[in-house]
């Protein structure tokens, strides 16, 4: 984890500037920063340790994307597909590596080749609702 | 045996650390009921 994070704890009762900042009301609340101090990705609650690094990775792999960093971003989500691919992180990776290959490509093909991937391994997740409309993608 | 995760108390402490080592911040708000 330290290899790529810097490890940060805040106290939900002591640490009330930052709980206002970042619109904290629930704890455990973990949320992946830049190095600017900018929100990319969080999630709320206890996770089992899989799940707990699916969701790191899937916040990595979100700050790279934000920061047009798609070849960063694509490694990130297939690394959650391959070590996490029961994860709740899983769909919203496969979700978003489609995009980030669509954006690194300019080929609109990619979006419903996620699309595939998403109905035949996820079919039920939000994330394949999400990405129905690229279905129309001739 | 896992490494001790050594966990930083300040943001402006963790931003720096984080632009010296080009790593990104895992901001954990917790809560001692």
């Amino acid at each position: 984890m330290e290899e790529n994070f810097v490890p940060l704890q805040i106290d939900f009762n002591k640490g009330k500037a930052l709980v206002k900042r970042y619109s904290v009301k629930w704890t455990p609340t973990i949320i992946i920063l830049d190095l600017n101090g900018n929100e990319h990705h969080r999630f709320i609650g206890f996770l089992p340790p899989e799940d707990f690094t699916a969701q790191l990775i899937l916040g990595k792999g979100k700050t790279e994307f934000d920061l047009d960093h798609f070849e960063q971003a694509i490694q990130c989500f297939q690394e959650v597909l391959t070590l996490y691919p029961k994860a709740d992180a899983a769909p919203e990776a496969q979700y978003y590596l489609g995009v980030a290959k669509y954006k690194s490509s300019h080929d609109p093909k990619q979006l419903k080749l996620g699309l595939e991937v998403l109905q035949r391994d996820y079919p039920n997740s939000e994330w394949t609702k999400k990405a129905l409309p690229y279905s129309l993608i001739p | 045996m896992g490494k001790q995760i050594q966990w930083e108390t300040s943001l402006t402490t963790a931003k720096a650390k984080a632009k010296k080592g080009e790593k990104l911040i895992l901001m954990d708000f917790y809560n001692n009921l």
